[in-house]
């Protein structure tokens, strides 16, 4: 029998944010995981994080699993790969390493498992080449190999967004998206962001059937009608080699369920979670939990829920205690409640939106709509457009970010708090210097000079794609649609690196297209 | 088809090494370090084995280890997970029909 | 492929068990997913029920009325993941 201090089962995002706060305290941690590598869905994750700054919002996922490990090796914590944890029951743990078993017995257990993807069942939902959307995500990103050529995405979360651009980045084409609601599940932004690629979103849709001998060589979408029942007669046929799912996760509490801990059902969660009080208490004592096996959300706030179970564990532990735990736990807390703040804090006020409203805007298209853009409160005057280089900032919808605010070397950019704010643009002060440019998560800005020359304007936006055009080719223009509208002329590709890979390419346009013109299509030299 | 060159995480690097491993007697070349699935993807391999009642293909699904629909016999041990099973030189691949069978059981 | 089992859904990814042979047993009165499970073998494969529970719940829950709440949260037994037998024992396998 090996005696730990603490147990800390997962070295995802929560797992290792709660061994390293527990470890910072004094605690002796000894981490499991039951892959090869370190870092839970983290090293897959290759965009910037939206959240605060100072919490590394505008940082690429891998490069915060990066920092994560090299802070857990500073704090001496021991991260025990290749481990999976088989058994638990309060205290002890039962780990299979190379083929044996091994008994720990820990002082206290922070469970962080995680979450799993949930499967879709249709007709040749089993062929090869229909695959999870993190599975997809995890051979592009960390394998290095391209699935197939032509993808399908099934579920317009996070995920299936996030996982459609990075497809592209690799090489494949996404020749479409479908989910079953009316409206885009996940952030706007990065549904804008595949939109301007050119991406078909076929929202009231589902998949019907896949087609293909021994593998997928089509697929065939029928659209819903208002009580989700499939309308005959409008089957699309799409010609594609890779189906992806992304319909959502659920919570892996079954270590937890196992232990004993008391259980709730939240379908807004995932499922089955393990109650908990907000130190991350389970109803057992010495059993804290955090991450996605609480309730499936997103990575940053894994992270704060990770710190405050570790700091919650250390005081169990007796290594912090009275005010100096509780304000440690405070400060976490409060900025915990600040990233889930916002449009997509509270789901059940979403969904009464969707039934009343109209179908227009980003929720709905991918886009911004005209009102959208006019009461954006980062879209500048036309008085002021007319004047010279200014950053027009097309956030629309309230979600935990603020680099932007951080990195305008004129303070012209104010997102201040809540951090679910819309970035506000004080136009006069910006001089259209486009540091926000690649700063943005969400690559929702450009900046925009209409005095460029007499008839053309320069547009500079951001782009991740390969291959980088040259300065002085012409290339196809495209809108926040992603269609080709006009022709434009590169005049400078900036590859910054603080941008890491995000470059800045501004394009001399016809000055009537400067308010359409919002990236280039891909590849596309004249 | 291998991702060669990307625009955030870069170009995979010149001196990486290769193995070479015999998927139903084809020999394949891969990274060292890459799972088996992966290498198999790489080249176009979509169909990992076939299932034993109804004798349907399968492939990968959930790319991590747990779905186990990317089972194969690899060196004669039958249900190994190519998605989270490094491949190795000489490493022997074959698809799998149903549950398989130990032709070889590797002992030391 | 032959046209009859072309437009076969596979819930049970590990044992071949289609949605129609679900719905049969539940219409039998095998009515949760142990039930199921001891009937059609759904979840008894190798990934021991990770991938179908879900969708077999869904099921249930829409032939029988129950909520999904009640249909899901079977037993979890040790191991929770693929593991040779061997490993029990200490064994090197």
């Amino acid at each position: 029998m090996n005696k730990v201090e603490l147990a800390v089962i997962g070295a995802g995002p929560a797992g290792l944010a709660a061994a390293i706060e527990a470890a910072q305290l004094g605690v002796k941690v000894v981490v499991f995981d039951e892959n090869a590598q370190p870092g839970g869905q983290l090293f897959k994750q290759i965009h910037k994080f939206f959240g605060s700054r100072e919490h590394r919002a505008g940082t690429r996922g891998f490069r915060i699993g990066q920092e994560l490990l090299a802070q857990t090796e500073e704090l001496g914590v021991k991260v025990n790969l290749g481990s999976t944890v088989f058994g638990l029951d309060k205290r002890n743990l039962w780990v299979l390493k190379e083929g044996k078993t091994e008994v720990y017995q820990a002082d206290a257990v922070i469970v962080a498992a995680g979450a799993s993807e949930n499967a879709l069942a249709f007709p040749g939902s089993t062929l090869p080449g229909v695959m999870t959307a993190g599975a997809a995500q995890t051979f592009i990103n960390l394998h290095r190999v391209l699935p197939g050529k032509k993808v399908l995405m099934v579920g317009s979360g996070n995920v299936g967004l996030i996982v459609s651009y990075q497809l592209m980045q690799a090489g494949a084409e996404v020749v479409g998206l479908v989910e079953a609601a009316p409206s885009i599940g996940g952030y706007g932004v990065h549904a804008a962001k595949i939109k301007r690629a050119g991406v078909p979103l076929f929202l009231g849709h589902t998949i019907a059937e896949a087609i293909g001998e021994h593998q997928v060589e089509s697929a065939v979408l029928t659209k819903l009608n208002e009580s989700f029942q499939p309308i005959p007669g409008s089957e699309i046929t799409l010609e594609v080699d890779t189906i992806c799912i992304a319909v959502g996760l659920t919570p892996m509490m079954e270590l937890a369920r196992m232990a004993g801990a008391e259980l709730k059902y939240v379908p807004k969660l995932g499922g089955h979670v393990p109650v908990n009080n907000d130190n991350m208490e389970t109803s057992i004592t010495g059993m804290f939990v955090a991450g996605d096996v609480c309730g499936v959300e997103e990575a940053s706030s894994a992270m704060e829920e990770g710190r405050l179970a570790g700091v919650t564990a250390a005081e169990y532990l007796k290594h912090i205690a009275g005010k100096a735990a509780a304000d440690r736990k405070a400060l976490i807390r409060e900025q915990l409640s600040a990233i889930r703040n916002g449009t997509f804090g509270n789901k059940e006020h979403l969904k009464d939106k969707v039934k009343e409203e109209n179908t227009l805007g980003l929720r709905f298209s991918g886009t911004p709509s005209k009102d959208e853009l006019d009461s954006c409160p980062g879209v500048p005057s036309e008085g002021r457009l007319a004047k010279g280089p200014v950053a027009v900032i097309e956030c629309v919808q309230e979600i935990p970010c603020n680099p932007c605010e951080q990195v305008c070397p004129k303070g012209a950019i104010k997102v201040g708090k809540p951090i679910t704010s819309l970035p506000q643009l004080t136009e006069n002060a910006c001089n259209g210097c486009a540091s926000c440019v690649t700063a943005c998560p969400g690559l929702a800005i450009v900046t925009v000079d209409r005095t460029y020359d007499e008839n053309k304007a320069l547009v500079t936006f951001p782009y991740e794609y390969l291959p980088l055009p040259e300065t002085g080719a012409t290339v196809h223009a495209v809108n926040r649609q992603g269609e080709r509208i006009c022709y434009g002329q590169v005049v400078k590709v900036r590859n910054n690196k603080k941008a890491d890979g995000t470059v800045a390419i501004s394009l001399a346009v016809p000055e009537e297209y400067a308010m359409e013109v919002r990236s280039m299509a891909k590849g596309g030299t004249k | 088809m291998n991702i060669l060159d990307h625009p955030i995480l870069g170009e995979v690097e010149a001196a990486k090494r290769k193995v070479t491993l015999f998927v139903n007697g084809r020999s394949i070349e891969a990274y060292e370090g890459q799972p088996i699935a992966a290498a198999l993807m790489a080249v176009g391999i979509k169909s990992f084995r076939q299932t034993a009642r109804k004798q349907q293909d399968r492939g990968i699904f959930c790319g991590i280890g747990r779905c186990t629909d990317c089972m194969m016999t690899v060196n004669g041990e039958p249900n190994v997970r190519t998605c989270v099973t490094s491949v190795a030189e000489g490493m022997v691949v074959e698809t799998q029909i149903g549950l398989g069978s130990w032709r070889e059981i590797p002992h030391e | 492929m032959t046209e009859t089992n072309k437009k076969e859904v596979i819930i049970c990814r590990c044992e071949d068990v289609s949605e129609v042979e679900i719905k049969q047993a539940i219409e039998e009165g095998f009515t949760t997913i142990n039930a199921i499970k001891k009937r059609l073998r759904t979840g008894m494969g190798l990934c021991q029920g990770r991938t179908c529970q879900k969708l077999v719940a869904r099921i249930i829950a829409q032939e029988t009325g129950k909520s999904m709440e009640e249909i899901l949260l079977p037993t979890t037994r040790p191991p929770v993941r693929p593991i040779i037998m061997g490993a029990f024992e200490g064994e090197d396998q």
